[in-house]
Formats: structure tokens, C-alpha cells, sequence
């Protein structure tokens, strides 16, 4: 064997010795499982341990099953540690992280990415401590620059350059669809012909000023009546996300409405015209109108265009509420604070009322409505329910994708 | 030969043609149109049984015999040209 040979040797022993001592000095990181035999989401997330665990050779598992008095006691004692109240199982611990309950969509890149950190820096292992009986991880605990929150939100969440900073495709995909969705709502026919009919009666008023106030105030009030159902469905949709099957009834509901919405635009798409809504509801609406613009009294006036507007948007909400619900949806699975919460909102709402106050001020200034074809309405039932369409599918099948973890 | 035109305020599609219904008056001053509102000449339109869709277009022979039915929005071609053809 010549020098240069044996030089290889060495060289590849020493290697494979670095990488030896290096895959055992990886730091352990327990991780607490508290779940009951009854829990199906426990079932899948202690599959989804044993496969870390398989994969990972510095990790180890505690379960501990709750109808256990024991472990029971044990659950208590660390939502006392973590100052938390502890409403279900699944309940996760490693480290100074815990999990409330398990989705499969994300839990999976956050455990790693936990892992990750714990393995390559110390910690404190309070619940371990606790517990006792349990090797314990060796590392030094050392002030890190970057913490355990930040290095999970930069694994679990995509980042483009954009002027050379980093900003977060969460942050950037949220608004395009918030801008997005809302357009479309926007152009939605039935969302547009109180507008229209308010504008008719409006225009043959002698009393200019009155004539802003009111078509304002009907604009406004029907801004605010849309918000408010948005935050409460929002209310109602981040305390059901748990529930997996409620995604899915949202999901089969938005196929639903692009069933209808590509329905109609097939079956109009030859013909452009308006459609004759229900007689009653119209004469209605019509004498409302009519009774506003009439009305000597300027107050009652004012508050009979906003009646109008909260009548005609309860009607309006079982026509369009299909893209609203989505997209509240959306913003619920993505696990937000509440001012983003209502920023997203009054994003959507903006580009929502964006045709409707560009048709109205048109129309206010020039006194006719040209140019404002019934075609608008026709491509946004098409957009619209391509729009239900995959985002139902994608609730049902990939709703990782819609909280942009992709 | 008389056109029956019915539209709502209420209507986008209505609305639009308007400006094409203007010009056709200036190059076609002497035709007998008559303008009827969905809403408001409740029993005149009902006559004409229009649908679920508007505008409509009706043109009448001096009979008062449907010629034919333009049901949506229309080009100002194709309204010429039927002006043109029945006339």
C-alpha cells in the first residue's frame, strides 16, 4: 500500500469518526406527549412522533395517557409550570414550547423545526425535571441570538427578497388575496343593482348636496354591515377550526357555489341582460327608495338610505356571501392577531366597494351611466367560481396550502 | 312598425344602451318607439310578457304583430339592422 493510499484512509476514518462523534453529541430533546385512548387527533400525532423518532436518533418520547391518575396529575402540574390552561389532548411539550392539540397540516414542520433548535442548543427541560427519572439534555443553556419563536417562524414560513429585504410569503400572499377576492366580490351583479337603482332615483334630485350625502351614507353603512358580518363569521371560524369536518362542510359548500356561479354564467353566457330578481323583494327595495329621496325631513332621510343599505345587505349576503366566508376562511386558518385580523378585512372591503364607489362617482358627476356593461358582471360569476372552486378543493384535499405551507 | 322598449332603472344593461338608443333616434327621427318601465308600467309590461331578462326589444308591425324579440343587451349593429330590415 503506498503513502498516498494510506493518507485516504486515515483521512476517510477520521471523517467518518468526526461525523460518528457528531451525530452523538447532538444535544437530546425529550418531547412530552399527554393524549388519550379516545382522541383521534392523538392517534395521528403519535404516528407522526413514531416516525421523528425513527428519524431523529437523538429525540425521545414520553406518552403519557391521561385517564391515568398519575399522568393526569402530571398534565396539571405543567399547565401550572407553563401558566396555561391545558382544555384537551393532545398537549405537547418540548422544551420551552408546548402545542395545544394537533393538525396535521403544520404541526409536522413546527415539531421538526423545534427539534432542530433544541438539537443543536441547550435548554431547560422543566417538564423532565419534574417528572424525574429521565436523562436529561446535556448542552449548556446560552444566550442565543436568534430564538426558538424566530428559527420556527423562519423554517416554517416561506421568505422572498424583495429590495433586499426579507419579508414573508405569508405577508405577501395574504394581501393579494385579500385585494383579490375582494375585486371580484366587488363586480358581483347583485352586489351592484341597489347601487344602480339608488343612482337612478338619486340623479333626478334638484338638491345636489343631499344627493352625495345619501348615496355616501348608503355606501358606508353598507361597508359597515359587510364588516360586521366578515368579524363574526371570523368569530365563528376560528373557534370551529379545530374541528376537522367543519373544514370540510366549508370546502363542499364553496364547491357548491362555484357549481352555481359557473352555472349561470353558462347558461347567460350568450346573452347579455340584467336579471329580473323577485318581484316583491324589488318593489320593496323600490318603495324604500323612492320613500328616501321623497322624504321632506333631511334626518329621517339619512336614516332611511341606511335602513335601506342594511336591508338590502342582509338580502345581498345569501347572494354573494360564498367569497366573503372563503376568504374569512382563509384568514382564520392563518392563525393571525386580531388587528391583522381586521387590516386583511378592511383590505378585502376596500377593493370590495373600490367598482362601487368608482361606478357611483362616475355617475354623480356626469349624470348618466354609460359604459357600464352587464359583461363585468357576467366574467366575475366566471372568476368567481373558478375562485370557490379551488379554494374548496383545496380546503378539502391541501388546506396546508392555503395557510401557505406549502 | 312600432318598437317596444322595456328597461329598468335598476339595470345596467338598460342603462348602457341608452346611448346607443340616442343615436339611433338622431339618424331615424320618425320611429314610433315606446318606452316602458319594468317597475312602473306594471300592466303595460306584463302585456309584452318579458321574461326574466332585460332590456327587451320589441318590434310590431301596424297590426300589433310581434316581428321579433331582442332579449339583453344589444350591439347598435344589430339594432340597425333590424330597424332596417322591418322597416
Amino acid at each position: 500500500m503506498n503513502k498516498i493510499s494510506k493518507l485516504f484512509i486515515l483521512i476517510i476514518t477520521l471523517v467518518i469518526g468526526i461525523c460518528n462523534v457528531y451525530a452523538e453529541d447532538k444535544n437530546l430533546v425529550n418531547i412530552y406527549l399527554f393524549h388519550s385512548n379516545t382522541c383521534p387527533h392523538c392517534k395521528e400525532e403519535i404516528k407522526l412522533l413514531d416516525e421523528l423518532e425513527k428519524k431523529y436518533n437523538n429525540i425521545k418520547i414520553y406518552k403519557y395517557e391521561i385517564s391515568d391518575k398519575t399522568n393526569s396529575e402530571h398534565l396539571n402540574k405543567v399547565a401550572d409550570m407553563y401558566n396555561i390552561a391545558i382544555n384537551g389532548t393532545p398537549f405537547t411539550v418540548i422544551g420551552d414550547k408546548y402545542f395545544k392539540g394537533f393538525s396535521k397540516d403544520n404541526a409536522k414542520s413546527k415539531f421538526i423545526a423545534t427539534i432542530e433548535y433544541y438539537s443543536d442548543n441547550g435548554y431547560n427541560d422543566r417538564v423532565g425535571l419534574y417528572i424525574g427519572n429521565i436523562p436529561l439534555p446535556t448542552y449548556e443553556v446560552n444566550e442565543n441570538n436568534i430564538s426558538i419563536d424566530e428559527y420556527i417562524s423562519d423554517r416554517t414560513n416561506y421568505k422572498i427578497s424583495i429590495l433586499g429585504k426579507k419579508i414573508e410569503l405569508k405577508s405577501l400572499t395574504l394581501p393579494i388575496i385579500a385585494i383579490l377576492i375582494g375585486l371580484v366580490d366587488g363586480f358581483n351583479p347583485c352586489a351592484m343593482w341597489v347601487l344602480l337603482f339608488l343612482i337612478s332615483v338619486l340623479i333626478g334630485m334638484k338638491d345636489k348636496k343631499r344627493m352625495w350625502i345619501l348615496g355616501i351614507t348608503f355606501l358606508l353603512t353598507s361597508a359597515f354591515i359587510y364588516l360586521l358580518f366578515m368579524l363574526a363569521w371570523l368569530n365563528a371560524a376560528t373557534l370551529l377550526l379545530t374541528i376537522n369536518w367543519f373544514r370540510l362542510i366549508i370546502g363542499l359548500i364553496a364547491i357548491f357555489g362555484a357549481i352555481i356561479n359557473l352555472r349561470s354564467y353558462l347558461r347567460h353566457r350568450k346573452d347579455n341582460g340584467c336579471d329580473v330578481i323577485d318581484d316583491k323583494k324589488r318593489s320593496k327595495i323600490f318603495n324604500k327608495i323612492k320613500k328616501i329621496t321623497h322624504e321632506k325631513n333631511f334626518l329621517l332621510a339619512i336614516f332611511g338610505a341606511m335602513a335601506l343599505a342594511i336591508s338590502v345587505n342582509i338580502i345581498e349576503l345569501a347572494c354573494s356571501a360564498g367569497l366573503p366566508v372563503m376568504f374569512v376562511e382563509i384568514l382564520s386558518m392563518n392563525n393571525l392577531n386580531i388587528i391583522e385580523y381586521i387590516i386583511y378585512i378592511v383590505l378585502y372591503m376596500l377593493f370590495f366597494l373600490l367598482d362601487d364607489l368608482i361606478v357611483f362617482f362616475i355617475a354623480m358627476r356626469t349624470m348618466e351611466l354609460t359604459g357600464f356593461s352587464t359583461k363585468y358582471g357576467k366574467i366575475s360569476k366566471l372568476i368567481g367560481g373558478l375562485l370557490l372552486l379551488a379554494i374548496g378543493i383545496l380546503l378539502i384535499f391541501k388546506p396546508e396550502w392555503l395557510m401557505f405551507n406549502f | 312598425m312600432k318598437i317596444i322598449k322595456i328597461s329598468a332603472i335598476w339595470c345596467p344593461g338598460c342603462l348602457v344602451m341608452k346611448k346607443i338608443w340616442k343615436n339611433i333616434c338622431n339618424d331615424y327621427p320618425d320611429l314610433n318607439i315606446e318606452e316602458l318601465d319594468y317597475d312602473m308600467d306594471n300592466e303595460e309590461v306584463n302585456k309584452y310578457n318579458p321574461g326574466k331578462v332585460l332590456p327587451v326589444i320589441i318590434i310590431l308591425d301596424d297590426n300589433n304583430h310581434e316581428l321579433i324579440r331582442l332579449i339583453g343587451e344589444q350591439s347598435e349593429i344589430i339594432i340597425r339592422n333590424n330597424i332596417d330590415k322591418y322597416r
